[in-house]
């Protein structure tokens, strides 16, 4: 089975509030002393790859867009033992949404070739749309399904699991299918193992121009202009937290509880 | 138009959702068409209150679902009605339909909306960005604009005095697919699943192990609530990560929000920005928590857990 | 009295089969050694040899003056006795050698009397006393910590037989010869007087000549047996202290070749070094080590004796090939395995303090075995607790281990105007503030005192903020020695970089990287521990102290500051100063402190509720009846803070840092000067 994972590297989630800030200008955050990582419904996505390899004979190719900073997340693939990767080196398109983003990689795709199951993760800890995958399946004209959480090769094709709100369904697909993976107990990424890593440096890394995969920059631009972030702000914080006081903790629970049974009672 | 798809019941997201689209149809003073799949009658009872025109959608049987072919008959609707603004919940079926539904309308999609306003004329959404650090506002350029909401936030509407007739649509054409769900079930979970729960006790690093997990529990049952965590709690083991809330867990709505021992992550809070009012008892006074809270306790979780619950069910009497 | 002596070898001919069995014994024994040198040649190399002196020192030290025997009194009594003892008949023995053998008559006139004769015969009775005691404390008292083997019985019954043979032997032979300075030999008087009225003279003779051959085989089994046993230490024993780490337990961890190395850690034998392998054949199964680990104290797996034992019985077959298994490409499997004292599990409850390793009597090093092991769980095999998962990931990706944090480096500082290094004209030091000590919420109050007394001293000092980073600490000890490495190497070229030459941290674990490891890396600086530092403004008279409002306190030692690095007497200094009480100790205290639970990356763990090593350590810290329990460092403050809260104490008892402790001194000083200066006004 030919395994496509798409990766996207973004802005550390975890970076602290006090850390984080926009530009008022450019609408867009600053990196600032923030690192860069994989978005991690990425990694679980990738790692869902992993362990399909292990039960079958499959390839991976991992696939990444955006400038130089971008290859880390490739080299961290390739130190999981992805079999290929690819970047689509893109200059920094002001904010390019699921429908750019979703333009190149459907491009590269369509010049890579076929691929039984293309994997994409959830949504990203930045902008956590979540659109990305559906509409790479709706530009390659190809099936999709959301929030899966397991994959089983049958002879017909896939056996895809997620978890909905109506319960957990299970369904059978033909491939080629594009696929978002959600997070769960099972998908949690491994960790490379440091000889591994060492040696993700050595190995050769595909980078491909706009132009390569038969885009230009303004062909992105216009798919991104679908939609156009006006504002970037930073929430104030308002405090308006009543701390409940007493004079003994027996008065302050019996505060805490009456309010509290206010509400609950009232449901 | 507002599309309500199956799995949807007559309840505050759904309400929410379809008040929602009158509202902003009354302010683009377009017509406001629902269209439902496979939804029990009552809501489309209450969508005829709601709407300009209820459209149905063909289905199997109730509460039947299949990827494609709710697309294709959406993408017929659709491409007839020609809507400028299509809003869906936040349920995993609108979440995967919104995007390549406004594909194939040749729309954009926007996700994740917490506030919908026009402004000149034109279609902008509120939502929270880089886990909850920001605000963006983001406008549609191209029409319709596909958006699937947090509708749980959004305020009910008043029923309309006259109720608009059912109308049953045909469906799309395509009726091949490639993918096919074939099998379906209800979670064995007990209790009321963590998205839908009115109140929620929810408890974090602080607690310090897996062990006060149990008095949280008696705590939930005093106030019928459910025990939910934060990642950390999970990520260390000590509950199931399927009671995760935040960004990369569930994104809660509850009257009541307990946050204990929890110091509120910008990611933790996204998961509970629709929660009427959030509450945390905690030992720190500045723990980010309080920032996003209606009222809190700064004291130890340990000499506050067991007396709360007696006092609690007491006056439940 | 000058002819004072005794005929060698009385009653006894064909002396000639002594000399014919001594060659087997000696091949024997000699052969039993050998194998183990052999095996230890086959460990990777390790420089052992430098600093002679102090080498020597500490063998005189530990093995000749058993110095670090008597930490169990008990067991060390018996053993000195016993040492002694049979040290004393050795020299005897060589004494007859060198009189009889090499005709030197030196057995002769006082030296005869006072040594050969009297002192030799207390020390051998003595010797018989450790004997017994050993006994009691074996079969009576049966402490935990001991190995109950038929082996280690064996050895105590064939050293009673042994001694008590030789007793008999010299006793019979002053009842046959009448010997005229039977005085000088109190004990063997004794034998010969008890044995006269049992037995005719005639009849000791006969016993005599066959007990005489039965004790001489007795002794030469025992030589040749030796080392194939426990008793095998005391060869290596005095070899493994000469040889042992000087600066331990600090300075323990090693660096790795990443482009050399074929296995990073330890996944066999063969990967350990010489020393380490000698460090197996040296132990005696004391089970001090064990006693004083604080996972082992808490019921958990983790038992340093045993994972030095287990070791030490795979160590014949070590680098063999497997025969009859082909799997795996003939590779041995490796020697971490589920359900022996090797488990991962108990390879993951290791805080690294150090406590087994000070403890060693015979300066054996347990944890950086541990950690070596764990180099090869981490690095090569990739398995490991989760929340360790977290906290690597964190180190990786955010140069800290405190996954999902909401402070930046630079909070703690807030409204206190603490200037970045590179604003500093000419600064004294650098703060290194420490992950620890800028991203959990507890400890900003602690960096925050202690800045507060920096700038109160008007020490001219400056931060790094947002270019500090983790120093790698927890990383290297987890087992991720290439992370490590990374973390290093950034941090040496970002102080480099600013030109640090001073450093003080109020994070042990910084400290002790700064002071034993970054010199692997090149890194050379001159770093204090905050105690330290402040220790030294008190003494220049820098800050102005009042300890009138502050009760009792008792002082938990960080073990990577005093066991680590023998520092003990300067927070101690402080809290004098701090509070008129006299500072309450608790009974495990200085370079001998139980360990809080967080070191070794321990304090991203998870333990069961039942096996937590902070809460134990709470408890000793709550029954010293203090009213603050002083600390001095982040990771200990927490720990304790936990730990204390999660005992629910009806005692309003605070975890405090010794800064903070101190910075309360400071402003309660203040506070009475304002008093009187008010006064004055009114």
């Amino acid at each position: 089975m030919k395994i496509l994972v798409c990766l996207k590297q973004i802005l550390d989630p975890e970076v602290s509030p006090r850390d984080f800030q926009v530009d008022p200008d450019r609408l867009e955050a600053v990196l600032g002393s923030a690192s860069l990582v994989t978005n991690i419904f990425c990694e679980n996505a990738l790692e869902t790859a992993l362990q399909l390899r292990e039960g079958s004979d499959s390839e991976i190719t991992a696939m990444t867009f955006g400038p130089d900073d971008a290859e880390e997340t490739l080299r961290k693939a390739f130190a999981l033992k992805v079999d290929h990767a690819y970047r689509i080196a893109t200059p920094e398109i002001p904010h390019c949404n699921s429908a750019g983003a979703a333009t190149v990689l459907a491009a590269a795709i369509k010049k890579l070739g076929t691929f039984d199951l293309i994997m994409l993760g959830r949504e990203s800890g930045d902008w956590g749309e979540g659109q990305t995958a559906g509409l790479v399946a709706e530009m390659l004209g190809l099936n999709c399904v959301s929030f899966v959480d397991q994959i089983d090769i049958v002879d017909a094709g896939v056996h895809l699991q997620r978890q909905t709100d109506v319960g957990r369904e299970k369904l059978v697909s033909d491939t080629p299918v594009v696929v978002s993976i959600t997070n769960t107990e099972t998908n949690v990424p491994r960790i490379p193992k440091t000889r591994d890593i060492m040696l993700a440096h050595r190995k050769e890394l595909t980078t491909w121009t706009l132009d390569d995969i038969g885009l230009d920059e303004e062909k992105v631009t216009r798919a991104a202009n679908a939609t156009q972030v006006v504002e970037l702000y930073i929430p104030e914080e308002t405090s308006s937290c009543e701390f409940i006081t007493g004079d003994s903790l027996d008065d302050r629970i019996r505060e805490l509880a009456q309010r509290i049974a206010n509400i609950v009672q009232s449901v | 138009m507002s599309c309500l798809l199956p799995g949807m019941e007559l309840d505050r997201a759904t309400i929410g959702l379809v008040a929602e689209a009158e509202r902003i149809a009354r302010q683009l003073s377009v017509e406001h068409v629902v269209v439902a799949s496979g939804v029990p009658a009552e809501l489309l009872q209450h969508a005829t209150r709601q709407a300009d025109r209820v459209v149905v959608l063909p289905t199997k049987e109730p509460g039947d679902y299949q990827i494609e072919p709710c697309l294709a008959a959406l993408h017929t609707v659709g491409a007839e009605l020609k809507p400028r603004l299509v809003l869906l919940g936040q349920d995993t079926y609108s979440q995967e339909i919104a995007p390549r539904l406004a594909h194939r309308l040749q729309g954009c999609s926007i996700g994740d909306a917490q506030r919908i306003e026009i402004r000149d004329e034109k279609i902008h959404v509120t939502r929270g960005v880089y886990g909850g650090k920001a605000i963006a506002v983001v406008r549609a350029n191209v029409e319709p604009a596909v958006v699937w909401t947090r509708s749980r936030a959004f305020a009910a509407e008043p029923e309309r005095s006259a109720a608009c007739q059912v109308e049953h649509h045909e469906g799309g054409t395509d009726d091949s697919s490639g993918s096919e769900i074939i099998e379906r079930s209800r979670e064995a979970a007990s209790g009321v699943r963590l998205e839908d729960a009115q109140v929620i006790v929810s408890g974090g690093r602080g607690l310090g192990g897996p062990e006060p997990f149990a008095e949280l529990g008696e705590l939930a049952k005093s106030m019928k609530a459910e025990v939910a965590a934060s990642r950390a709690a999970c990520d260390a083991g000590w509950v199931s990560p399927s009671l995760q809330i935040g960004q990369t867990g569930k994104k809660v709505a509850p009257e009541l929000y307990l946050a204990i021992a929890i110091s509120g992550a910008s990611q933790h809070l996204m998961g509970i920005a629709d929660a009427k009012v959030v509450a945390a008892i905690n030992t720190d006074a500045d723990a980010p928590i309080f920032r996003h809270c209606q009222f809190g306790l700064v004291e130890d979780f340990r000499k506050v857990i067991g007396p709360l619950k007696e006092q609690i069910e007491e006056s439940n009497g | 009295m000058d002819d004072a002596t005794r005929q060698v070898l009385w009653n006894i001919k064909h002396v000639w089969v002594m000399y014919v069995l001594l060659v087997p014994t000696a091949v024997v024994a000699g052969y039993g050694v050998y194998r183990h040198v052999r095996q230890w040649r086959r460990g990777q190399p390790s420089a052992r040899f430098d600093r002679p002196i102090e080498r020597l020192a500490r063998v005189l030290k530990m093995a000749i003056l058993q110095a670090t025997i008597w930490r169990d009194p008990l067991a060390g009594a018996l053993h000195a006795m016993m040492f002694w003892g049979f040290v004393t008949l050795l020299i005897a023995t060589t004494v007859v050698m060198i009189d009889h053998d090499f005709n030197v008559p030196i057995m002769k006139g006082s030296f005869y009397l006072y040594f050969q004769s009297l002192f030799v015969d207390c020390l051998g009775a003595l010797a018989m006393v450790g004997v017994a005691l050993a006994a009691i404390r074996r079969w009576g008292l049966r402490p935990k910590k001991l190995v109950f083997s038929d082996e280690a019985n064996g050895i105590l019954v064939l050293i009673f037989v042994i001694l008590a043979s030789g007793f008999l032997l010299e006793g019979w032979r002053i009842a046959a010869t009448n010997d005229e300075w039977s005085s000088w030999s109190p004990v063997g008087l004794m034998v010969a007087r008890v044995s006269t009225t049992v037995v005719s003279v005639d009849a000791l003779r006969t016993a005599h000549l066959i007990v005489w051959w039965g004790h001489l085989l007795l002794v030469f089994g025992l030589i040749a047996w030796a080392p194939y046993t426990k008793l095998l230490h005391i060869v290596t024993a005095p070899l493994n202290i000469y040889t042992s780490n000087l600066d331990a337990p600090a300075g323990s961890l090693q660096p790795i070749d990443f482009e050399s190395a074929e296995v990073f850690g330890v996944k066999n034998l063969e990967q350990f070094t010489w020393k380490d392998l000698l460090d197996l054949d040296s132990c005696t199964e004391c089970g001090q080590c064990t006693s004083v680990c604080p996972a082992n104290a808490v019921g958990k797996a983790l038992s340093p004796r045993d994972i030095i034992l287990d070791l030490q019985r795979q160590l014949p077959a070590m680098g063999r090939p497997l025969s009859g298994h082909t799997d795996v490409a003939n590779e041995p499997s490796s020697i971490i395995a589920d359900g022996t004292p090797l488990s991962a599990e108990a390879l993951w409850q290791c805080t690294t303090c150090g406590a087994c390793v000070e403890t060693c009597p015979v300066a054996i090093e347990q944890y950086p075995k541990i950690v070596d092991m764990r180099r090869f769980l981490v690095m090569e095999d990739a398995q490991f607790p989760r929340t360790l998962q977290g906290a690597l990931t964190s180190m990786e990706q955010r140069g800290h281990p405190f996954r999902g944090t909401q402070a930046s480096r630079t909070d703690w500082a807030d409204g206190l105007d603490v200037p970045h290094i590179k604003e500093v004209d000419q600064p004294e030091v650098l703060l290194w503030v420490g992950c620890g000590g800028a991203l959990v919420d507890r400890n900003q109050k602690s960096t925050r005192a202690l800045a507060k007394l920096l700038q109160h001293a008007g020490v001219k000092f400056g931060i790094l903020g947002r270019d500090e980073s983790c120093t790698g600490d927890p990383a290297r000890r987890i087992g991720n020695e290439f992370l490590f490495d990374t973390l290093a190497r950034q941090t040496i070229e970002t102080l480099n970089s600013h030109q640090v030459h001073t450093v003080v941290t109020a994070c042990p674990h910084c400290f002790n990287t700064f002071r034993n490891e970054y010199p692997q890396f090149g890194g050379k600086f001159e770093v204090y521990h905050h105690t330290t530092y402040l220790a030294k403004l008190i003494g220049e008279n820098r800050l102005t102290l009042d300890a009138s409002q502050i009760g009792t306190i008792t002082l938990h030692d960080p073990c990577y500051l005093g066991r680590h690095n023998g520092i003990t007497d300067e927070p101690r200094q402080i809290l004098a100063k701090v509070s008129e009480a006299p500072l309450i100790e608790m009974e495990q205290h200085g370079t001998q402190s139980f360990c809080c639970g967080g070191g070794g990356g321990m304090s991203f763990v998870d333990e069961p509720p039942d096996q937590r090593v902070n809460v134990e350590r709470s408890k000793q810290a709550l029954s010293s009846g203090a009213d603050t329990i002083a600390v001095a460092c982040p990771f200990c403050t927490t720990m304790l803070e936990d730990g204390v809260g999660a005992l629910q104490s009806d005692r309003k008892v605070v975890v405090k840092d010794v800064a903070e402790l101190l910075w309360d001194s400071v402003e309660n000083s203040n506070a009475a000067k304002a008093d009187v200066g008010d006064r004055d006004k009114s």
